[in-house]
């Protein structure tokens, strides 16, 4: 029993005392409250009802943060404003929460204070009064009896401070949790009104990744044109434009011709690669042929680090899923295959209700979220590659990507991707 | 040459057809699906068949199933499965049931017209012509053993996977017969592969190493 202890019954101690003036408040607001109602059809009531309701139902928050503040609970979800038109203010559940425990503290309150109040003062007062007894006006009294002499003083008055301190050791501690219990009781929101305000939360969430995943969508689809635009697009001009000039120089200058024909070729085939690189990005034939099962079986095989893939019963999945789950593997395991030396790797895909879950793991070096990484500097400079790529990809689709991969090592990206909006 | 070529795409198809007779060979026919592609071979007896690999109804991978099926059915028939895209696991399952007379091409190849009447060639001989593409897929992925050949033995591996000769060999990388064979010769005893194969042989000896 030190220091802490004497802390914890201070601040019960406190808590009480504070219950006091608001018990008081509370009782003074019980007519008040019954006088504005009756007053309702007079006007005056009209204007003084939504105010002390206002006042009421703050009080009513206050009382429960620090009710559960002192039952070491997290603090009540922020109540949403108080709406100012009557109707809706006594409607809210928050104001009758707040009128339910008003008449209780009004009589309990001021108790509760009085008993915080005696903890807290009992014992120094007790002790002050020993020491002067003799000086008093009126005869002092010790548990009751008139003391008489300086040795019922002693004996009355340790018997008396003993009384106070257990009560402040001891009592006020369990009154004041339990009073706190009991305004918690009241106060705290049903369960259908917590299930209510954590749908709207979930609703907000929603709408806010939704609109980010239609931005990061948007994103996407600027991406591939622009890569058709700038890429293929652009090459194809600049064939047409060679053919032209070779179709011109034909019969002047066939050696210039053959020359520029040959050029036509090479870029052909770069514009023929491009091309399919950009495809494979978009949705990659072999998911068209074999499924998502097929395809990333085919990426397994194909890993440089030995690859066991695990494809769970999948179900219906949208094709845009299968291309994001697709390209999150075929990144993961070229990141893998690049940078982790790693001896083996594992690819596991599985159904979770209404997501795909994605998991791609290896025993390699780890560190490929640090800043040294090389996937982290390939997947900033070459846009479509690497963990960035592998994020924004399952951004575009409201997914989550959470990568775990200390240096050392293993490395585990995870990624859900929701197959039902 | 006769060839049938299996390509619903007409423009591929006229194209595949003008490349095909300009180099003095001829089209026995075009089919748009591989339906049919058994009657056209006992009809028209070709040497060698080109088939795309996505054909209708599903346009999923039609041409490759038509094509293993069509070389179990007519054993030694040549068959070039021609595609926009190659992937590693159709080249094993093409490649399972022997490497002799099968290629792989992607479509781009054409684009180097003699080189691939080539291949196209090689494949009716029975040889066989595997895209470089793959090749390359395949020797990433055995990187730890094939890093302790050369740089030079290492193409000469690409080439020999690609289902080339020492002569087509030599001349890619400008160098002679003998060299070739000696650079084979080093790359056989490295691996640990039986030298002496030749042909087709060899060239199954090379991919069942790498991995198909």
């Amino acid at each position: 029993m030190g220091w802490e202890r004497l802390l914890a019954s201070g601040r019960a101690g406190l808590y009480l005392l504070a219950a006091f003036p608001s018990g008081v408040a509370a009782m003074v607001a019980l007519p008040l409250l019954a006088a504005a109602t009756v007053l309702m059809p007079l006007g005056t009531g009209s204007l003084l009802l939504p105010r002390l309701l206002t006042a009421v139902r703050r009080w009513g928050e206050s009382e429960h943060r620090r009710a559960l503040q002192r039952l070491g609970s997290p603090p009540p979800p922020a109540a949403p404003q108080a709406p100012a038109r009557l109707r809706e203010l006594v409607r809210e559940p928050a104001t009758r929460r707040a009128l339910r425990a008003l008449p209780v503290h009004a009589l309990l309150g001021p108790a509760a204070g009085i008993i915080g109040l005696t903890g807290v003062v009992g014992v120094p007062t007790t002790l002050v009064e020993m020491s002067v007894w003799w000086a008093l006006p009126e005869p002092a009294t010790f548990l009751g009896i008139e003391a008489g002499g300086w040795g019922f003083a002693i004996v009355g008055g340790l018997a008396e401070t003993a009384v106070y301190a257990t009560l402040f050791f001891w009592g006020s501690p369990v009154v004041a949790t339990g009073y706190a219990r009991l305004l918690d009781r009241l106060l705290s929101p049903s369960p259908a009104e917590t299930e209510a305000a954590r749908l709207t939360g979930r609703v907000e969430e929603l709408s806010h990744t939704r609109a980010e995943a239609l931005k990061a969508h948007g994103d996407e689809l600027r991406r591939i044109e622009r890569d058709l635009h700038d890429g293929t697009q652009a090459r194809l001009v600049d064939l047409a434009m060679r053919v032209g000039v070779a179709e011109q120089l034909v019969s002047s200058d066939p050696d210039r011709a053959a020359e520029l024909l040959s050029q036509v070729r090479g870029r052909a085939e770069e514009a023929m690669a491009e091309l399919r690189d950009v495809i494979r990005t978009m949705y990659p034939p072999i998911l068209a042929d074999r499924g998502l099962d097929g395809a990333v079986s085919a990426l397994g095989a194909r890993c440089a680090v030995p690859t066991r893939v695990h494809v769970g019963e999948l179900g219906e999945v949208p094709a845009s899923v299968q291309a994001a789950a697709y390209f999150v593997v075929a990144e993961a395991l070229t990141n893998t295959a690049k940078h982790a030396q790693a001896s083996s790797a594992s690819v596991r895909i599985d159904r979770a209700g209404a997501a795909l879950l994605v998991e791609v793991s290896d025993d390699g070096v780890g560190g490929a979220e640090g800043g040294t990484a090389p996937d982290s500097a390939e997947g900033g400079g070459e846009g479509g590659t690497g963990l960035s790529g592998i994020r924004r990809r399952v951004a575009a689709l409201d997914g989550t990507t959470s990568v775990t991969s200390p240096a050392g090592g293993p490395t585990l990206i995870t990624v859900e991707l929701p197959c039902e909006s | 040459m006769r060839v049938v070529i299996v390509e619903d795409n007409t423009i591929l198809a006229e194209g595949l057809k003008l490349l095909l007779e300009t180099g003095g060979h001829t089209v026995a026919a075009v089919l748009g699906d591989a339906e049919g592609l058994l009657g056209a071979v006992d009809e028209h007896s070709p040497d060698v068949v080109i088939a795309d690999v996505r054909l209708p109804p599903a346009y999923r991978e039609e041409g490759l199933r038509a094509a293993i099926d069509a070389r179990r059915a007519r054993p030694g028939l040549p068959i070039l499965v021609f595609s926009q895209y190659v992937e590693e696991v159709y080249a094993s399952e093409l490649f399972a049931d022997g490497a002799r007379g099968v290629g792989y091409l992607l479509k781009d190849r054409v684009a180097r017209v003699e080189e691939f009447l080539d291949a196209l060639t090689r494949v009716a001989a029975g040889g066989t012509a595997m895209d470089p593409e793959v090749v390359g897929q395949l020797l990433t992925r055995r990187k730890r053993p094939l890093s302790r050949l050369t740089p030079r033995e290492r193409d000469v591996l690409a080439l020999m996977a690609e289902g080339r000769d020492n002569t087509e060999i030599a001349e890619r990388l400008v160098v002679t017969d003998g060299a070739v064979h000696k650079h084979i010769g080093r790359i056989f005893s490295k691996l640990g592969l039986a030298d002496g194969d030749t042909g087709h042989r060899r060239v199954r000896a090379v991919l069942a190493y790498l991995g198909t």
